[in-house]
């Protein structure tokens, strides 16, 4: 192979050979609020589905103990996740619009930081801030679709991790019980099959489907 | 006035039937009555917790009207 076609823009992803659906999908916008183990792994999806622009949310650094469940690599234990994400999606797809946010969400700064995007999904761990941004996003901005997660963690079935729609835009995944706080371990399996469900919602929403 | 009120995931035990799941149950109250005050009576625990009425958000302070479907959501943790 000639040198210089190493250094050629490799040809775009074709996740769909629907060109309407492909265009809708490259014009539009997600933001991740977390980058663990939903939001990393719920980008990669979105990114190879074809999803034009992520927004990636999260105030962390990578540790060693999130690579049991996390889309991060040992070589980037101590990277920003919103930095280590972006290099790991950038191989998937060099041209990928990615806009990154190294800051903690409050109910302060979040409508600013994701009030621009299509979709949101939450995909943090805790359930105070997931109760704080479901309150602050479907009180101020009730139009704007949301996808949140609750109850993924231990090993009840991955078939009880359900996508419903609770709200006139508020989406919600998980079996709403299973809880870290009972001890319950998370386990990448499970955590996947969220966050899966989390893309997939989201995808839909673009699309224009409604959950049943 | 007559509102439906839904409670998920662990907040289903606090039905005044006893009976688990989210199904809505229909609850008699007066006029005027709020989400708090609602909240109050079943004496749901001090935690984050999501209020929608008829799939919009809504707050403690809202008042009910007749008809009005409920729904108290409390996220769990993990992510």
């Amino acid at each position: 192979m000639p040198a210089d076609e190493h250094n050629a823009c490799p040809p775009p992803l074709v996740p769909s050979d629907d060109p309407a659906m492909r265009a809708r999908l490259a014009a539009s916008h997600v933001a991740i609020i977390g980058c663990g183990g939903l939001g990393s792994n719920a980008a990669a999806m979105l990114l190879r589905s074809g999803v034009g622009h992520l927004t990636l949310i999260d105030f962390d650094v990578v540790e060693e103990g999130n690579l049991n469940r996390q889309l991060f690599f040992r070589d980037q234990v101590g990277m920003r996740k919103t930095d280590a994400l972006a290099e790991t999606l950038r191989r998937i797809d060099p041209g990928a619009a990615l806009t990154l946010v190294h800051e903690c969400m409050t109910a302060e700064n979040l409508l600013a930081t994701v009030g621009a995007a299509d979709v949101v999904i939450e995909a943090v761990d805790r359930a105070e801030v997931k109760a704080m941004i479901t309150n602050v996003l479907c009180g101020a901005a009730p139009e704007l679709p949301l996808v949140g997660a609750s109850g993924l963690a231990g090993v009840r079935s991955a078939n009880d991790v359900l996508t419903e729609q609770i709200g006139e835009h508020f989406y919600l995944v998980g079996d709403c019980t299973s809880d870290v706080r009972d001890g319950l371990p998370l386990l990448a399996s499970r955590v996947m099959v969220a966050a899966a469900h989390q893309a997939h919602a989201a995808i839909r929403i673009l699309l224009g489907h409604a959950e049943p | 006035m007559q509102v439906n009120v839904a409670l998920f995931a662990h907040l289903s035990s606090f039905q005044p039937d006893g009976e688990a799941g989210r199904k809505p149950r229909a609850f008699d109250l007066p006029e005027g009555t709020t989400v708090g005050a609602v909240i109050e009576s079943l004496g749901l625990p001090d935690e984050p917790r999501v209020l929608f009425i008829n799939g919009r958000h809504a707050d403690e302070d809202t008042v009910l009207a007749e008809g009005d479907r409920l729904a108290i959501f409390p996220p769990v943790a993990g992510g």
